[in-house]
């Protein structure tokens, strides 16, 4: 614990130098930002700001994207509450109850609750991701290429069965991301695969051309054309104030939300979003009046604020302990990571105490940050929703095409980002989830290297799998949750999704 | 009296394709053309993959999930229920992207930029002509400013030196 203790303060030394406060507050507004705007979610953001952070120090790049991050998780919420629009994925429930709170003159207090949950939420998620991470990153050192093919194989199992949408659709969505990863160089044996004899494609797809492709630009060719500017709500500071029982109703939401959030955060997937749903669902079900669900209910704004920002901040604890992204944000981060040629994984915490605390102090200092900034400067901010979106989407087009250029200085990745956004634009409208996509792509090179140094390994035994207990445990859990999934659709009974809610979130 | 032109059941509606059936076909259409692109490399043993191991692997696990995608989309959506009002302006958006891409190394980022916003707040948007310059011209020359000059981050230049 003291051990802990020392470590943190490191962090905090890192955390207070004012270049790292300088950004933290800087990402923290531009996510706040990116989180209200319609077609800029927290990963277009993050993604779009990747090539700023290639000549900064990892510790300061890492600070930026990670205010970006939680700034846009905390921006989405306001929209949701004043306008009904979900700046993000991860805040459509709030727009449930948080809007009608806005139509019944409560559009204060609710922005206030969510601001507090969401910094209650993303300081228990940075006490998990401290005490966690270590011990995770401790235990994961005896991983060798078996336990990471079992690791890997479980998550996309964990993915399928968490998902939002229908199952089937988001395995296949999973294979088609690793399948992208199979583009380029096969490190084993020198193959060039699948690169239609373009050069640049020999390092394979990029995250950054993927992602920006599949949520940023798909989102903008489904919402273009909408010529509405909508009003506005700018309450006071006075309005912010809820009352007390306001805050008595909150404060048990909050609390669940966020152990639940940083639990669901772990795990891959869409988890902030499903962490909201999970979270709406428990509350409506714990409530001595649900009626009031749907109506204005600051429960409702409460607890899945809080479980998404949680889960935001959980989704950092297999990124930096384990070197495995879980969502396509920690994805993008992790290549940030790579940029300034430092591996995250098991060794990180070790070889680079600076970075994972000094990390972690800055997210007490952006969480403080955002509070402090956003509730009296949200009057200002409202402002962004008032320009039209016929200017703002040109612009944010303009952005993405900047971005994803700037990336390697290739028109290639261009290419890939319009594909995507074709692609991604056709898939949303047949309903298929888009974030396996992004993660099958990372994970698909990391997943085929371990199997074939296992082999390698073993002689070519798949009997390794099954004398490592680390791998067969993590193989029985993967196949219990393939089993679980699999019984809805043979017993025709309802699964968790239809019990929380949660089957159009892939919408 | 005739029906509007997007009214009228479509041959799709009347015949009641679903969407997850043709989804599900799109997908095994995906795994075969991946099949057949990864003939071209050694598949290996079990015992010893290859490099077109582990993509034949995926590739037949994408067939089989969109095989059964196809046959559990029964109750799923007719393909002629979804609706694309955005289409046109969605080609016209990933049309109007390419040709920025293409100008982008020609012409530099600024004259790209501002032209490509030009296009959209101008004829697409059809705003007036003053906006159109201020915010397609104030754009361009900002990001430049804050991207290219402030942050060090390279972008293209055109032949003018602008």
């Amino acid at each position: 614990m003291i051990e802990t203790f020392n470590d943190l303060m490191l962090g905090f030394s890192v955390a207070f130098q004012p270049q790292i406060l300088m950004y933290a507050f800087g990402g923290c507004v531009i996510g706040t930002l990116v989180g209200m705007m319609p077609g800029l979610g927290p990963l277009a953001g993050i993604s779009l700001l990747l090539p700023a952070t290639f000549g900064l120090n990892p510790i300061v790049a890492i600070v930026l994207l990670a205010g970006v991050y939680y700034g846009a998780m905390y921006g989405g919420s306001t929209t949701s509450i004043l306008m009904r629009i979900p700046g993000e994925a991860a805040s459509v429930m709030t727009c449930v109850d948080g809007y009608e709170m806005t139509k019944n003159g409560r559009a204060g207090p609710a922005l206030a609750i969510a601001a507090i949950g969401s910094f209650f939420a993303g300081t228990v998620g940075v006490i998990g991701l401290m005490l966690l991470a270590p011990t995770l990153a401790s235990f994961a050192l005896r991983f060798g290429p078996p336990e990471y093919t079992a690791l890997l194989l479980m998550g996309l199992f964990v993915l399928a069965y968490m998902s939002g949408g229908s199952m089937l659709k988001t395995l296949a969505m999973a294979v088609f991301g690793l399948l992208l990863g199979m583009i380029g160089i096969d490190i084993m044996s020198g193959y060039t695969r699948f690169s239609f004899g373009i050069v640049e494609l020999g390092d394979g797809v990029g995250i950054v051309s993927v992602a920006v492709g599949l949520f940023g630009i798909s989102e903008i060719l489904l919402t273009a054309g909408n010529q509405d500017t909508p009003k506005v709500q700018k309450p006071t500071l006075r309005e912010l104030i809820p009352s007390k029982e306001e805050f008595r109703l909150s404060a048990g939401p909050i609390m669940r939300g966020s152990l639940l959030g940083f639990m669901i955060g772990i795990i891959p997937g869409s988890a902030h979003i499903i962490s909201s749903f999970v979270s709406y669902g428990i509350e409506r079900r714990m409530s001595s009046h649900p009626e009031r669900f749907g109506h204005g209910a600051i429960e409702g704004v409460a607890g899945p604020e809080s479980a998404n920002n949680a889960a935001a901040t959980g989704a950092f604890v297999p990124m930096l302990a384990l070197g495995i992204p879980t969502s396509p944000v920690t994805a993008v981060m992790i290549a940030a990571i790579m940029i300034h040629g430092i591996s995250p994984g098991p060794m990180l915490i070790q070889e680079q105490p600076e970075l994972f605390w000094g990390f972690v102090a800055s997210m007490y200092v952006g969480n403080l940050v955002l509070l402090i900034l956003n509730l009296p400067m949200v009057g200002l901010f409202v402002n962004l929703l008032r320009i039209p979106y016929a200017y703002m989407y040109p612009c944010i087009l303009a952005f993405c095409i900047l971005g994803v250029y700037s990336v390697s200085n290739s028109m290639i990745d261009v290419w890939i980002m319009l594909v995507m956004g074709g692609v991604g634009y056709v898939l949303r409208k047949f309903n298929y989830d888009l974030a396996p996509v992004a993660l099958g792509l990372v994970l698909g090179p990391m997943l085929e290297l371990s199997l074939r140094q296992s082999l390698a390994l073993s002689g070519g035994e798949y009997g390794i799998f099954l004398e490592r207990p680390i791998a067969l445990t993590m193989f029985g859990l993967g196949g219990l949750l393939l089993l679980l999934a699999l019984k809805p659709l043979i017993f025709k009974s309802k699964d968790w999704r239809s019990k929380v809610g949660l089957e159009d979130v892939a919408d | 009296m005739t029906m509007p032109a997007e009214q009228q059941p479509s041959p799709a509606a009347s015949t009641g394709i679903k969407s997850d059936i043709v989804s599900g076909l799109v997908l095994v259409a995906v795994a075969g053309y991946i099949l057949w692109l990864n003939r071209k490399f050694p598949v290996g043993t079990l015992a010893d993959p290859g490099p077109g191991y582990v993509p034949m692997l995926l590739a037949i696990c994408l067939g089989v999930i969109g095989l059964l995608v196809a046959i559990m989309g029964g109750r799923s959506a007719r393909l002629a229920e979804i609706r694309w009002p955005e289409a046109v302006r969605a080609v016209i958006i990933l049309a109007a992207c390419t040709v920025a891409g293409l100008a982008l190394e020609y012409i530099g980022y600024r004259l790209t930029i501002f032209a490509f916003l030009v296009f959209f707040i101008g004829p697409i948007e059809r705003k007036g002509p003053v906006p159109v310059v201020l915010v397609s011209g104030g754009f361009s020359l900002v990001s430049y400013y804050i991207i290219g000059d402030l942050l060090s981050v390279p972008l293209p230049v055109g032949p003018w030196g602008f």
